[in-house]
């Protein structure tokens, strides 16, 4: 495989791992505008462990993730008290405040950034988009999964018969930032170099398109969007200079459109049964 | 110094405030963000770039500016909030995100990625009162956003449009059988709101001479945040939070730390996000 | 012994306007009491006060003599109190029977059993107990139909379902009736009395006169937020205020 390809499928894997991570909150019917921040934690801790104190990657990674997840607990728990608007405000404002950390932050580097992380590989990666796909698919399947839609469907509804919205919200958020956080990890020992405007608002912002465009009813529509808007910039190759105002385009027209996205809940039942009827 | 300062953070203060009042009117007559403001300020400054590049005087790129952004505004309506008013509650904002996503493209493809300056007005006059010194520019930018928000305020609370933009933010089915069209009423108050944002633009490229594609970004998040601060939903809210915000940035600037600059101003936002969402002026809505 | 639901001297104002004034009145175990009046007069006002959608302005809700206002509403359902909506609530994305499991989680202290896999004993009895609910609204057979697939009458016994998989001792329901068609209704009053024969304390609002005079063995009827009548169906039918709230409507 050469190495343009192998840069390529890296960076679709990981923008999967950010999409399922933009899913996770927005599958409870809050929009996160922050998850760059979040995969910035998981970015920066994990280098410094692996760099600077020389973890191995595992651990490093695993720690990435689970600081990330703990600030997710810990900033979740005030601004999931917020309504629509203002979470998601929120969300932007945290996002951009980790950034401009880390601007600052002279112990990873500050302005200057981090670099000799090394080690991702595209088994790791790809190792980790079916784990945590894996999970999702087996919550989903679970009791606990039907809480979330239910919260995500009528959320005052869900309250009447007894569900703690905010938990199951909570939750998702900091599950949501886990995955960010590993997404981090990965890509900063992939890219050999990071600096704080990797993890801006433009990752964030991303992140949720992905999920958008393929689908914000289940979960393989965030793996679907992440795909397609991974790989549409390097199809558009030909049309050159108007490659990225092509992708902008379709993003829009997709929007006013079809504004479920592509894979719908209706679809995935029909390909479920036509799946069953074939075997 | 403190007065330089103070003037300084005034004139900053006063585009973002124009930012603000555009967001401001958005939410009040849909409820909902536009989240590709920002790049209406964007739009602004480059098309008063262009304008002036092809030799037109300051006024005339003023009005190009105001007319442009306006406009745009005016489309990102058309296709991302009109045809999405009966979808999920999150669907424009999303669709907002991909627009803003299709103009710094745009922007890109046209202008490039490198910065762009504004060219040389010419205009070097200086006044000083004592050891105070304002520039034509900071003159220019102080009346012309004043003379705006000014202008919105006499708009929104005197004239049938402001009265029917008020209407239809309280209750929209009640105006538009008293035939207050709100799809009309819509497209004139985004058209108000990107022109505004447009002009800022603009004047901000005067001051600092040079904006790249990706300037929005940031743009549209200070303006966001002058609006909590000011009060959500609250027109002279947002213009005096507009102009704390710069009055925060640049005292910052001056005695504190400009690296620091965004980190204060996201941290106060989300504290006043947690602690007092209302803002500093809560705008008194009838439940 | 107390009663199990009684509400002292509540009032609940929204932006100046009170929408129920001063109200006072307890329920027993058992009982099936029925709630009307003109529309406006705050019935539905008076559902959210006590499930906890909205904070009282003033006086309290006691559940079987412990303070329940000022809890939220998740804390009151899982008390045992349930409720179903005016204007249906259902879940979009989930089918009939994942309605009343979703629900069924509500009582149970075990908060972790919603993460089990399915095969445990544990959970298939779990399943089967939903499964009653169900069956007791007979739609038991339509169980792996989306929800919102169903007709208007399927959906509003789906809601009461939902309500019932809660393991509820207290049932609010909300105009269960509206939209009904004669042979609906009377499944539902059949449905009703089955329900207080098994021990189920029912609280009705309804619009439709027959149906609560023929099921409620007490009434009290609501007016511009106050109580004005509370009696067997015979004294609310002959209280002359009562039928002057009503213009002459009443049956």
């Amino acid at each position: 495989m050469n190495v343009y390809v192998e840069g390529v499928l890296a960076l679709m894997g990981i923008n999967i791992l950010l999409a399922l991570s933009a899913y996770a909150i927005l599958a409870t019917d809050r929009l996160s505008l922050g998850n760059a921040g979040f995969m910035a934690i998981g970015a920066y801790v994990s280098s410094y462990l692996s760099v600077n104190l020389g973890w191995g990657l595992l651990p490093a990674f695993a720690l990435g993730g689970l600081t990330a997840a703990a600030v997710g607990l810990l900033v979740g728990l005030p601004v999931l008290r917020l309504q629509g608007i203002y979470f998601v405000m929120g969300t932007l404002a945290f996002g951009e405040i980790v950034r401009t950390f880390f601007q600052n932050f002279e112990p990873t580097g500050g302005a200057y950034g981090m670099r000799g992380m090394f080690g991702t590989s595209l088994g790791m990666i790809y190792a980790c988009v079916a784990v945590f796909l894996a999970l999702f698919l087996a919550y989903g399947m679970a009791r606990a999964g039907l809480a979330a839609d239910a919260v995500r469907d009528d959320d005052e509804a869900a309250r009447s018969i007894g569900i703690n919205v905010v938990a199951v919200r909570l939750l998702s958020f900091a599950w949501g930032a886990l995955i960010a956080g590993v997404a981090g990890a990965l890509f900063a020992h992939y890219a050999l170099y990071i600096e704080s405007g990797n993890f801006n608002f433009l990752v964030s912002a991303n992140a949720v398109l992905f999920v958008i465009l393929g689908g914000v009813q289940t979960v393989w529509g965030a793996v679907v969007g992440a795909i397609i808007l991974s790989l549409l910039p390097e199809g558009f190759r030909f049309l050159a200079d108007w490659r990225l105002t092509a992708y902008g385009f379709i993003l829009v027209a997709v929007m006013a459109l079809r504004p479920e996205g592509i894979l719908t809940r209706g679809m995935l039942r029909s390909l479920r049964r036509l799946l069953a009827r074939t075997a | 110094m403190l007065a330089q300062q103070i003037v300084n953070g005034i004139t900053l203060g006063s585009t973002y405030a124009l930012i603000a009042i555009g967001y401001t009117l958005v939410l009040g007559v849909l409820n909902k963000l536009n989240i590709a403001h920002g790049e209406l300020f964007m739009v602004g400054a480059f098309t008063g770039i262009a304008v002036a590049r092809m030799g037109a005087p300051l006024a005339v790129s003023l009005l190009a500016a105001f007319v442009l952004a306006g406009l745009m505004a005016v489309v990102i309506e058309r296709t991302c909030f009109y045809p999405l008013r009966n979808a999920s509650f999150l669907s424009p904002m999303l669709s907002t995100i991909a627009f803003g996503i299709l103009l710094q493209n745009l922007a890109t493809q046209f202008f490039g990625s490198d910065p762009s300056r504004f060219p040389d007005t010419g205009a070097s006059f200086q006044l000083s009162l004592g050891t105070l010194s304002v520039s034509a520019i900071h003159i220019a930018i102080l009346a012309t956003a004043f003379g705006l928000m000014i202008g919105i305020d006499l708009l929104v609370r005197r004239t049938r449009w402001g009265i029917a933009l008020r209407a239809t933010s309280d209750d929209p089915e009640t105006a538009a059988q008293q035939g207050m069209h709100p799809s009309r009423v819509t497209m004139t108050t985004f058209f108000v709101s990107g022109a505004l944002a447009g002009v800022a633009g603009m004047l901000t490229t005067l001051v600092y001479s040079q904006v790249t594609p990706h300037i929005g970004i940031r743009q549209g998040l200070i303006g966001m945040v002058a609006m909590v601060i000011g009060g959500l939903g609250n027109l002279r809210g947002a213009m005096i939070g507009g102009l704390a915000i710069g009055l925060v940035e640049t005292m910052n600037d001056a005695y504190f730390s400009a690296g620091y600059r965004d980190l204060v101003i996201f941290s106060i936002f989300f504290a006043f996000l947690i602690f007092k969402p209302e803002g500093l002026f809560p705008a008194h809505r009838s439940s | 012994m107390s009663a199990l639901l009684e509400l002292r001297a509540v009032s609940k104002g929204f932006g100046g306007v009170l929408a129920v004034e001063n109200i006072s009145f307890s329920i027993a175990q058992g009982e099936l009491v029925g709630l009307i009046g003109p529309n406006g007069a705050g019935k539905t006002t008076v559902f959210n006060l006590v499930s906890g959608v909205h904070a009282l302005s003033e006086g309290e809700v006691l559940h079987r003599g412990a303070r329940i206002s000022g809890s939220g509403p998740t804390r009151i359902a899982r008390r045992g109190i349930a409720r179903t909506f005016q204007n249906i609530r259902l879940f979009r994305s989930l089918t009939v029977f994942e309605h009343v499991l979703v629900a069924q989680a509500c009582r149970s202290a075990n908060r972790l059993a919603q993460f089990s896999p399915f095969g445990t004993v544990a959970e298939i009895d779990r399943r089967r107990r939903a499964l009653e609910a169900l069956e007791a609204v007979g739609l038991a057979q339509r169980r792996d139909e989306l929800a919102m697939h169903l007709p208007y009458g399927g959906q509003r016994r789906l809601e009461i379902a939902r309500a019932l998989a809660t393991s509820p001792e207290l049932l609010l329901l909300d105009e269960p009736a509206a939209g009904l068609n004669d042979t609906e209704t009377d499944d539902l009053r059949t449905l009703l009395d089955t329900l207080c024969s098994r021990g189920f304390t029912i609280l009705l609002v309804e619009h439709d006169m027959k149906l609560v005079m023929r099921l409620c063995s007490r009434i009290l009827v609501l007016n511009s937020g106050r109580l004005i009548a509370s009696g067997t169906p015979a004294e609310v039918r002959a209280n002359q205020e009562v039928i002057d709230a009503y213009l002459g409507v009443a049956n």
